[in-house]
């Protein structure tokens, strides 16, 4: 067995790739060949636990993974596998876990070559000062072009590809090569064991028996069951329970020590108490400085959820609790909407990170929700001088009270090929971007710089700027601060009643064709009533545009005789049933889906 | 009043609308299945002798597609075995194409005094495209031989490349040539049915223009003296089916045959639909009920409503009260409030407006559960 000291025998390495470049199988394969899980046993790509990142090939939670190898050189290896999700909206949570390795490990397809999000990452785990062993994969397929793929490596990310491993992780060919270049290429952890205590935590999830468990690199120092032990962050002091590796479930060991990765078990009750980012210490001796690199997790992107079936709000509420333990940055507050009763408002890290939750509460909870459209947090400063912030439509102050509002603004970094500037600076200037500046960083590479709305890149930004640049173009933001904008609530209007559930801030410049465009979707989501309906889109008290719904001609039943009469009150029963699921604004009555058409509205 | 339905499942062809229960290619069968008939009636007639029957309804399939002597041998057998009232009202339907002067003396004889004709539309392209074996001529002819009787033509709205005009002429069709009733149904293109395919294309008018047709088609009745009693059927002073108005003041029936339904106090049963196991079922001296369902206090409330709003006198309200102990206008005012618009209501009867009619169903659902 390895000796826990032997630092020099530990690798610490995830693997990047673009989205369906084969990451997951990659992985599986060296668990496999490290016998860490049999292929018998094995359940096709073990990583990505939760069905939705299965389905859509993305990880969200981070699942580290222990293996065993005996290298060449005849010596055994621990290495430590941590994957990294891979989406703009979880760059934070990317960063810390390259922040806890030392290597990366470059999937390029042979075939496709390098795509943008491949080098969004690189220049992530660049930054993190990670060594990157780039590994050609799907060499089996018929349009395979490793040499191709190489030298796009060497012209593009400027990396040496030339000892790249050539692989098929599918059919399980080149997996020795990769393991023996981890060993060569990537270096041993360093740290010092005999120093104060520093780990980081890289995530975290809670479990009913053990309540929260740390996913940790210790950077410095030891820990061991029975120590005492607190965040930088924050006073809590905890017992540690328990310590362990991942194999790649918990397994219990009696510490953990600089150079590895683990967990840490302590009795920790809510996973608002530690923060991804944060440094574990020694409450005894603590650590006077934290490691480098913490943020604090902000909502960006806003949206109320409501049951679709109203009397269903205490599992909803039930839903998001259980969600928010193993989900720090998925905040809530309840709410209440004339259209869509109880629900709550909740804020995510952004619009993907939205859409998880949403279809993780669909699916775990078997709950049907309505969610309202996006939303950013808006600065209004009042006429009394009062200045308060609102994601929320319906809660904006009447326009007479409003001085002047604002809006979140990004620093926005696009990263793209020079053939794709005129496209992108099209889709800045459309989205009401400022142009800061533009730097070749070499002959293949751009980096633009722009201030952008925030609320202008939270629907699809990072759609429009993938597919106007045939996916070579990536984007990072950060939050700049706040700006003057001439800003505007648009209402909806049915039959004369507003709808505060389709309420909407909006760009003066904009509202008029967002009105116009989300009365003709109405017209044709909403279903034909016994009335005309009309629908009007308005800004305080003008309408600027109007559709009408028809009213039905026709809803009736064709022959009702004597076998034909339990079949018949069968479709009506069943066309009461769909009513049911309609939300009555006044005398309209609405489906529940159409609160989600604003969604798609504000697509074009 | 309690009534008496007789499902004859044979046919010559398949209309590309029918999802009913027929068989056209078995009507060799015919003998043996009038003779389960006659067994499933006697096998019945004990448990219905304090019953008295109104009407006798021959329906299909199509009903004159087999000999008339097992027709003449089915009323034979349902008067035999149940108290038919003196003046009950017998029907059979009938296709134009299926019949004779003879046919027609024998229906006359032994008793039946109402006739339901399926006419459907008098363009012949049309009726080519609904797979009717049946043309224009052919029911002028088998109206001919009908005159001075009792009878029904069944008319089709929503075809398609059908026009206003085309319904307004078939309704003048029907009427000229002596009917005394009228049924007008809307195309309901069922899944499975070739219809279906034409509607899935597009093919067929949309519900704006089959209401439409309809208002135009209820104009033209009109005009040539059919009141509407149903939301669907128009007839003469005093011409109503008896049968079918059983149907929607939710009276007793017992079906016989394959695919028949019964109700009888307050139990809904349907028989088999699959020919053979009926044949068995009989044959080893047994019902064919494949399905059955007492209905509960709500449900007979809501088929109450269900049926009487798609007549024109609708709800009867001391009825109402007296069926189901509660006000009617009391218990549901909340939605008469919202429906005020669409209801005409004195203090007898709560009906639909007749210009809401043909949007019932958002109405009814209303009232239910």
């Amino acid at each position: 067995m390895l000796d826990m000291g032997k630092k020099q025998n530990i690798r610490n390495f995830c693997i990047i790739a673009h989205i369906d470049h084969g990451k997951s199988t990659l992985a599986d394969r060296l668990m496999e060949k490290t016998g860490q899980v049999s292929s018998r046993d094995m359940e096709n790509q073990l990583l990505d636990s939760m069905d939705i990142e299965r389905e859509r090939g993305i990880t969200i939670k981070l699942t580290p993974v222990r293996m065993f190898y005996t290298a060449k050189d005849g010596q055994e290896y621990v290495f430590n596998l941590i994957d990294t999700p891979g989406h703009v909206d979880f760059t934070y949570e990317v960063s810390r876990s390259l922040a806890a390795c030392e290597g990366a490990i470059l999937i390029v397809d042979a075939s496709q070559g390098v795509e943008a999000q491949t080098l969004a990452n690189v220049y992530l785990a660049l930054e993190n000062n990670l060594e990157i062993i780039p590994v050609i994969n799907k060499i089996d397929l018929p349009s395979a072009r490793p040499d191709e793929a190489k030298k796009e490596i060497e012209d593009v990310i400027g990396l040496d590809a030339s000892y790249a491993p050539l692989v098929s992780a599918k059919e399980g060919t080149g997996i020795e090569d990769v393991l023996e270049a981890v060993v060569k290429y990537f270096p041993a952890p360093d740290g010092d064991e005999s120093a104060t205590l520093k780990a980081l935590i890289f995530d975290s999830y809670y479990d009913n028996y053990k309540g929260v468990i740390l996913f940790v690199r210790i950077k410095d120092g030891q820990i061991r069951a029975g120590d005492k032990i607190k965040t930088f962050r924050s006073d809590k002091i905890y017992d540690v329970v328990e310590v362990g590796v991942f194999s790649p479930n918990l397994s219990p060991k009696d510490g953990l020590f600089a150079g590895e990765v683990g967990y840490i078990a302590a009795s920790i009750k809510s996973i608002l108490d530690v923060a991804v980012g944060d440094t574990v210490i020694n409450a005894d001796n603590p650590a006077p400085e934290p490691l480098p690199g913490y943020k604090k997790v902000q909502s960006v992107v806003f949206c109320g959820i409501y049951p679709l079936d109203g009397s269903r709000f205490n599992d909803l509420k039930e839903a998001i609790l259980k969600l928010q333990l193993n989900d720090a940055s998925l905040i809530f507050e309840p709410d209440n909407s004339v259209a869509l009763g109880f629900g709550f408002r909740c804020g995510f890290l952004g619009l993907l990170h939205m859409e998880i939750i949403q279809e993780r509460i669909e699916r775990e909870f078997g709950l049907e929700i309505i969610t309202t459209a996006p939303s950013v947090s808006y600065k209004v400063v009042k006429t009394d001088g009062e200045v308060i912030f609102v994601d929320n439509p319906s809660h904006l102050p009447p326009q007479s009270e409003i001085e002047h509002m604002e809006e979140p603004i990004v620093h926005a970094d696009i990263y793209s090929p020079p053939d794709y500037l005129g496209q992108i600076m099209d889709l800045c200037r459309e989205k009401r971007g400022t142009f800061l500046q533009m730097t070749y960083l070499d002959k293949s590479r751009v980096r633009l710089e722009y201030d952008l709305p925030l609320n202008e890149i939270i629907f699809d930004f990072f759609d429009s700027i993938k597919s106007r640049t045939r996916g070579y173009a990536s984007f990072d933001y950060e939050l700049k601060g706040y700006e003057n904008s001439k800003l505007v609530k648009l209402d909806i209007l049915l039959n004369g009643e507003p709808c505060d559930a389709l309420s909407m801030i909006v760009h003066e410049d904009s509202a008029y064709t967002r009105g116009r465009t989300l009365c003709e979707n109405l017209k044709d989501a909403i279903p034909r009533q016994l009335f005309e309906v009309p629908v009007q889109a308005a800004i305080g008290g003008k309408i600027i545009a109007r559709e009408t719904v028809k009213a039905v001609r026709k809803d009736v039943l064709a022959k009702c005789y004597g076998g034909d009469i339990t079949r018949k009150k069968k479709l009506l029963e069943k066309q009461k049933e769909g009513k049911k699921r309609m939300r009555s604004i006044g005398s309209v009555e609405v489906p529940s889906e159409v609160f989600m058409q604003i969604l798609k509205t504000n697509k074009d | 009043m309690a009534g008496i339905y007789v499902h004859i499942p044979f046919c010559k062809s398949k209309c590309s609308y029918c999802d009913f229960t027929s068989f056209p290619d078995k009507l060799c069968f015919a003998e043996s299945y009038m003779a389960c008939v006659y067994r499933e009636m006697s096998k019945r007639s004990g448990q219905l002798k304090n019953y008295t029957f109104d009407t006798l309804y021959i329906g299909g399939g199509t009903p004159s597609v087999i000999d008339e002597s097992y027709i003449a041998m089915l009323v034979a057998a349902a008067k035999k075995n149940f108290n038919l009232s003196q003046n009950a009202e017998i029907t059979i339907e009938m296709n134009p194409g299926t019949v004779s002067a003879g046919k027609i003396n024998t229906y006359k004889k032994c008793g039946i005094n109402r006739f339901s004709v399926g006419l459907q539309t008098a363009i012949d392209n049309q009726l080519r495209d609904l797979g009717r074996i049946h043309t224009l001529n052919e029911f002028i002819t088998c109206a001919k031989l009908l005159k001075g009787e009792n009878f029904s033509v069944d008319v089709m709205i929503g075809l398609k490349n059908q026009t206003v005009s085309d319904i307004e002429k078939t309704i003048e069709v029907a009427a000229t040539f002596g009917a005394s009733h009228i049924s007008m149904y809307a195309l309901t293109p069922e899944d499975g049915t070739p219809v279906y395919t034409d509607y899935l294309n597009g093919e067929l008018p949309d519900s704006d223009e089959v209401a439409a047709q309809y208002t135009a088609g209820v104009e033209k009745l009109k005009s040539l003296g059919f009141d509407r009693y149903e939301v669907s059927n128009f007839c003469k002073k005093g011409k109503e089916s008896r049968h079918n108005l059983n149907y929607w003041k939710r009276g007793e029936y017992i079906g016989f045959g394959v695919s028949a339904s019964s109700f009888i106090n307050n139990v809904r049963f349907t028989n088999t639909f699959d020919l053979d196991e009926y044949f068995k079922c009989i044959l080893s001296d047994h019902f064919a009920v494949i399905d059955s369902e007492e209905i509960d206090e709500e449900g007979r409330e809501e088929e109450y409503i269900m049926l009487h709003l798609r007549t024109v006198d609708g709800i009867d309200l001391q009825e109402f009260k007296k069926y189901f102990g509660v006000d009617f206008i009391k218990k549901y005012s909340n939605q008469i409030k919202k429906l005020s618009d669409s209801l005409i209501i004195n203090e007898r009867t709560l009906r639909i407006k007749d210009e809401y009619l043909f949007v019932q169903n958002s109405i009814i659902i209303e009232f239910f559960n």
